[in-house]
This record gives C-alpha cells, structure tokens and sequence, in this order.
C-alpha cells in the first residue's frame, strides 16, 4: 500500500488519483500531450494519431476481453461498422462530424450486442470462434452491401470540420484523437469504479460465483460486448477520417489479432495496460525502422535485406514479453512505479 | 533474486536498451537528413527525390524488391550516365510497408516529413485511395503498383498515373486479342474475391459482349482459396473456350489448369499483368505451357530487347532474368525523366500540379523501348498491351500479338 495515503473513506478508496503527485504527474501529461503538436513533425503526429485510435479500440477490447474474460476476435470488424457509418453519413448526411462519430459507436454499439449473443451459452476458444465468425459475416457485408459500402472499391471519407476549421493533416487531426482518447480512457478507468465494472470482474473471475452473488450474467456480458463495440466504434469512426478513405480489406481478422496482442503484451485488465500495448505495438515496428537507417552506412541496400530482420525482431519482442513478463507492461511499469517510491532509500 | 527474474530483467535490459537506442539514433539522424543514407547519391543537393512506400516483406514483397532495386538501379544509371536531367540528380528513398496500407500511409509521413519529396511510389490500390488527398494538399505527383480501374479517372486522382492499361483495358486487350482470332468464342472469368479480384470484372462482362463474345461464367473465389473445387465444377460445366483469370499472383491458378486438363477440357487460360511474369513458367512447369496473358511492358529476355536502348541497359546491368515489376521501376524513371525535362522546360518547378500537367502534354513518349509503342497517357493510364504465351519449352513467355492500343479503335 502506498503511504500517505490512508484511504480514510470509501470515495478515497475509490479515487483514480489518491495523492497530489499523482495529480501533478496527470497534469504534466495533459501538458505534454497539448505541447507535442509544436515539436513533433508530421510523421511523429501521424504516429501519435495512429496510436490514439489504437488505444481506443485496445481500452474497449480490454474491457470485454481483459476484465469480463469474453475473448473476442471481432474488434476490427466492430471498428469497420463505425467506419463504414461514419463514410456513409459523410456521403449521405450533412451531420456534423462528432454526431457521425457518435452514430458510429451506437451503431456498432447494436451490432456488438448481436455478435455478443453466443456469449451468453459458450466461453472461452469457442466464444472466440463464434466472434470471428461474425467478423467474417461483417466482412461480406462490407463488400457485398454495395449500396452502402461501394463494395470492394471502397468509400472516401472527407476530412472532419468543426467550427469551420479542417482537420485534414495529421496536426490538426490531433486536436480531435487525442482529448477523445483521453476522455474514453478516463471513462473506462472509471467504470471499474462502479457496479458494473465490479461485475464484469465478478463475472471473468468466476461467472457462476459471480450469478450466485446476483449478478444477471446475460445482460453483464452483453453491456460488456456493447461497452467494446462502442469503443471500436468511436476508433472506427476515427480511422475511417484519419485515413480518408476504407474497405472491406481495411479491418482484416489480422487487425483484431494485433488488438488482443496489444492488450496481452500490454497487459490484461488493466487500463494502462491497453495504452502501454497500443502505444508498444504501434511504435516498436516504426523505432525498428531506425535500427535500419542505422545500419544504412554500413550494409549496401539496408532497406531490402534489414527488413525482414525487422519484422523478425517485432516478433521476438512480443514472444520475449510473453514469456518474461506474462503480466504485460503494465506490470513493468508498477514494479518501476514502486521501486521510486522508497528511492534512493531502499537497496 | 531468482534466476527467472534475473532472466526476465535481463530481457528488459536489452528490450528497452535497443529501444531506446533506436530512438536516439534515430533522432539524430533525423535531425541530420544529410546522414540518412536513404538511397545513393544522399550528398546531392537539390536532388529530385523519389519516395517510395515499398512493400519488401510481406505478400507483396516478391515485387517490392524488385521495384526497390529497378528504382536504385535506375537512380544509379541516370546519375552517373546522365548526370540527371538538366544537371538535377535524382534521389531513391524507399521504405518496407509490408503491404500494409496503414503502415504504408506511415512511411509516406516519414519520407515526406524528412525530404522534399517530389514524386512517390505507391504500393497498393487502398494506399494509392488514402493517400489522395494528403497528395493533392502537398502537392506531389505519384504513381504505383496498382492499376486500379478506379484510379484511372483525373478528376478524383488528379496527381495520380497507373503504369500501363488499368484493369479493365488488361482484360479488354485480352478480349479484344479473342475478339480478332476467334469471334463469338466462349469466354469465363474466375477472378477472387477481393478490391483486385472484382476490378475488372463487371466492365469486362460489357465489353466482351460488346465485342459479340459470349460470356459462359463469371466464377468468384475466396481470397486465398485453397479449395477451388466448387469453383472448377462450375467452370467445367460452362465449358468456355477461353479463361481469363484475375486477381491472383498464382495460387490456385495451377491447380485450376491441372483439374480442369483432368477432366478433358480444351479451354485456353489467359491472365493479367501480375501472374504474367516468369514464375508462372518455372512454378508450373509444363502446365503452363500456352497460358496467355497481357503484359505491357517487355520482358528481360524479348528478342527485340537489345535494339532498345533502355532494355539494352537493364540487360547490361543486369547478368539474369529480372522480373516484369523490376522493369516496371525503369518504366516509372524513363516517365519521371520526360515529366522533369518538360517541367524544367517550361520554366515550372517541379511540384506535383506543374508535373501533371507537363504529362498531360507529353505525346508519344518514348520509353526507351520498355514498351514497345510510343505511349501517350489517356486519362491516367496507358492503354497499351500485348499478348505474350508461356513456351516452356523455351522456358519464356513470347510475344503473340502486336502491341494492342485500345484507343485505336
């Protein structure tokens, strides 16, 4: 238990922040966060964009998958729902963006409690089959819906307005991501503050004991299916902006793969842990590139031969978190959390 | 502390030390353009940069390395042959996307962001939608594997040009090559389920009965299909006399070819630019013999090859067979060398809009024999091709036809 902080009732019980530091540190984030965009070039804002709708997305499958134990295999299909609403209304509606974006999530929001329906008689590999089925029904309605989708030869999406300005480049585009992400990720944090959230615990430590408590299990597995499809949703709705333009092959099975690594290497039922693994598995792939630019002096045509060594090396990380450290980054990031708070006054 | 955790903090150390190296190194090079090393030539200044989102892993990556290195080589002979055009030089700067479109995007924002960029090279049709708009705001000119039927239109890609006939004039060469030798045959398309797949498809159906042949079966497979059982009955039943394939590289054409001998069939199969280069001779052996396809561009080995200046000089360069998409990469510079030359030409500098428009008055180009025609853009494509056969007796493809211009009609 941290000291000086002696939880005197249960609202400090249940803060997010119980000291002032945290607080400060909060602040100093919040502040770097609104500084980056002056120091950051476009690649780096692309990055930073890229990673806010990936830590989207990993928070909403964290909640289903790391905190009420439904596996899920369908997250990137759900964000293509809120992408393809998203493209649709821009096309045939002249709402503004942040109402498409919220159709976006309820609409994937409904969809998601349909596909979260086998949750409730299997669990486990065999609930994650039947999500990946309705990813593969999702995916032959993005190409075959033609009327709504363009089918295969996919839909342009125009850039975001707000108030008469353009959020067309990544510098802009910034500004809209990143309070979302920040406000989606504080949302979450605060739903396991609740009773909700309790039960979705309840329920992945051990469902029957959990339904002997009185939790009504259907309906807390299926608010946690339509609480992740609605984050996908929202991610959805962003990427289809920031890219400008999708199709069926946008949201492959692949990409619902990269979300439970995410969330895995970041680490299970742990808020941070969807930021750390959206942010690691976003970022490593591109810091390799690095390592070929380094090595570009020294090996003739570095780009094609290093590549591949790349891709090798992204994996060799995930399969070394895996195995040293199962409990993700999350779990690094405590251990170094509690190594400074005794420091320099502990061996 | 137990050796597991040791082990474990030992992994971290190294983990987060390469990271963060990384990222050091990688700032300062970034801060540093000049000691990137991307490309050759990276001392010359006002250099005409050629960027490039490449795929050399992944899918994709059999063509990516090639076009890498037919861009490198390229940049090299211009250089040092040359001098590039009009005394500007020409820089390479080409990333691996692994054929994804996001990390694609992401290559284009690291080139873009460390280089004046004045052409790029894309890799996929979904790239090549994405990037549109960034394209147009920075105003830079861009080509690329794709030959998309939806690109070709100048009004929605304006600083965009596919590299030979989109996909629907592939096909439209191939029918049009069935129209003169057999008119009123049988014709079935099998194409896979995918963006590249469909592309051609629909239009091909018009256009083939435009051309009074009859269209037998239009079979769609799954992407990436093992199983084409079903879809071979289906194809046994429509009893066509030609089969056109698109959509794939080669999978499970082979196998389509030795089901469809097996059951007593004399169809002849046909297939567009991307299953049209070698491989499809030396993975098939002799099944592949008198498989057709449209290539537009010459092949390593064409027979006219070294009256050519430019085949001449790949084959020069180059001691083996190079592939259809390494030759595509002498294409892409042999169009940005005109495009500059116009450019400079007219006094213009070299953004993306001034390019466009001095190819838009480019006329008869001269590929330096790439493509067997002098080649003018129609839209944003060149709408030329020519029908080659596998010999595998031979072990090459050889020319049938003439070169087909679809606009010459």
């Amino acid at each position: 238990m941290r000291i000086g902080s002696p939880k005197e009732t249960y609202a400090a019980d249940e803060s997010l922040f119980r000291t002032r530091t945290q607080w400060v540190w909060f602040g100093i984030l919040l502040l770097s966060l609104a500084l980056y965009p002056f120091v950051a070039n476009l690649y780096w804002l692309f990055l930073a964009c890229l990673i806010c709708i990936n830590i989207i997305s990993a928070t909403g499958l964290n909640i289903l998958t790391g905190y009420t134990g439904q596996v899920s295999l369908g997250q990137a299909a759900f964000m293509g729902v809120g992408a393809y609403t998203v493209a649709w209304l821009d096309n045939n509606a002249t709402t503004p963006f942040i109402l498409n974006l919220l159709a976006a999530g309820v609409m994937t929001t409904l969809v998601g409690l349909v596909a979260g329906l086998p949750s409730l008689r299997v669990k486990g590999l065999y609930l994650a089959i039947a999500t990946i089925a309705a990813s593969f029904i999702l995916q032959f309605v993005f190409i075959n819906w033609e009327s709504v989708t363009r089918g295969t030869r996919g839909i342009n999406i125009q850039p975001p307005q707000l108030f008469g300005m353009e959020f067309d480049n990544p510098d802009t585009f910034y500004w809209l991501v990143v309070p979302v992400t920040v406000l989606m990720v504080i949302l979450a944090a605060n739903l396991f503050r609740t009773r909700v959230g309790r039960a979705f615990i309840a329920v992945r430590d051990r469902d029957i004991s959990a339904s002997v408590l009185g939790i009504n299990l259907p309906l807390y597995k299926l608010m946690s299916f339509a609480i992740a499809s609605f984050y996908a949703g929202i991610a959805g709705g962003f990427y289809a902006y920031f890219f400008g333009s999708i199709n069926p092959e946008s949201f492959p099975l692949l990409m619902s793969i990269f979300f439970l690594a995410a969330i895995i290497v970041g680490g299970l039922g742990t808020i941070l842990g969807s930021i750390l693994g959206a942010v690691f598995m976003t970022l490593t792939p591109e810091l390799l590139r690095y390592g070929v630019d380094v090595l570009e002096p020294f090996v003739q045509d570095a780009s094609a031969l290093l590549s591949p060594v790349r891709t090798l090396v992204f994996g060799l990380l995930i399969v070394g978190f895996l195995l040293f450290e199962p409990h993700g980054l999350a779990e690094i990031w405590r251990r170094v959390r509690r190594f400074f708070h005794l420091w320099p006054f502990r061996n | 502390m137990t050796m597991r955790n040791r082990t474990s903090e030992l992994f971290l150390g190294v983990a987060s030390g390469l990271l963060l190296g990384l990222m050091t190194a990688g700032s300062a090079i970034a801060d540093d353009p000049e000691e990137a090393e991307v490309g050759v030539e990276a001392d010359v200044e006002d250099a005409i940069v050629i960027g490039g989102s490449i795929p050399m892993t992944g899918v994709f990556a059999f063509a990516g390395l090639q076009f890498n290195d037919g861009f490198r080589d390229f940049v090299q002979w211009i250089n040092e042959e040359h001098g590039g055009v009009q005394g500007r030089k020409f820089r390479y700067v080409g990333q691996d996307t692994g054929y994804d479109p996001d990390q694609s995007v992401g290559v284009f924002r690291r080139i873009t962001s460390r280089e004046d960029v004045h052409f790029y090279f894309g890799d996929s049709t979904a790239f090549s939608q994405t990037i549109n708009s960034a394209l147009n705001r920075q105003d830079i000119l861009m080509t690329g594997a794709s030959f998309a039927s939806e690109l070709n239109n100048p009004e929605e890609y304006p600083l965009q040009f596919l590299l030979g006939p989109d996909y629907s004039e592939q096909v439209g060469v191939l029918l049009e090559y069935i129209a003169n030798e057999d008119p009123g045959a049988r014709v079935a398309f099998v194409y896979s389920d995918t963006e590249f797949g469909r592309d051609p498809i629909n239009a091909s159906v018009e256009r083939a009965e435009d051309l009074g042949l009859t269209v037998a079966e239009t079979i769609v497979t799954p992407p990436g299909a093992a199983d084409i059982s079903s879809a071979a009955l289906e194809h046994r039943r429509a009893r066509p006399d030609y089969t056109i394939f698109h959509g794939y590289i080669l999978s499970p054409i082979p196998d389509f070819i030795e089901r469809s001998r097996q059951m007593g069939m004399e169809t002849r199969f046909m297939g567009t630019y991307y299953t049209m280069d070698q491989g499809i001779i030396d993975e098939m052996g002799d099944a592949a013999d008198g498989f057709m396809g449209v290539m537009p561009y010459r092949y390593y080995y064409d027979e006219e090859a070294d009256d050519y200046p430019i085949m001449r000089t790949i084959r020069e360069m180059n001691d083996e067979y190079r592939a259809t998409t390494y030759i595509q990469a002498w294409l892409v510079g042999m169009l940005l060398k005109e495009i500059v030359n116009a450019t400079l030409e007219a006094g213009d500098e070299l953004t993306g809009t001034n390019m466009r428009r001095a190819l838009d008055s480019l006329e008869d180009i001269d590929t330096g024999g790439v493509i067997g025609v002098p080649v003018t853009f129609r839209g944003n494509s060149i709408p030329v091709g020519r029908i080659y056969r596998a010999d595998v007796e031979a072990g090459r493809m050889v020319p049938v036809s003439d070169w087909i211009d679809l606009t010459e009609e």
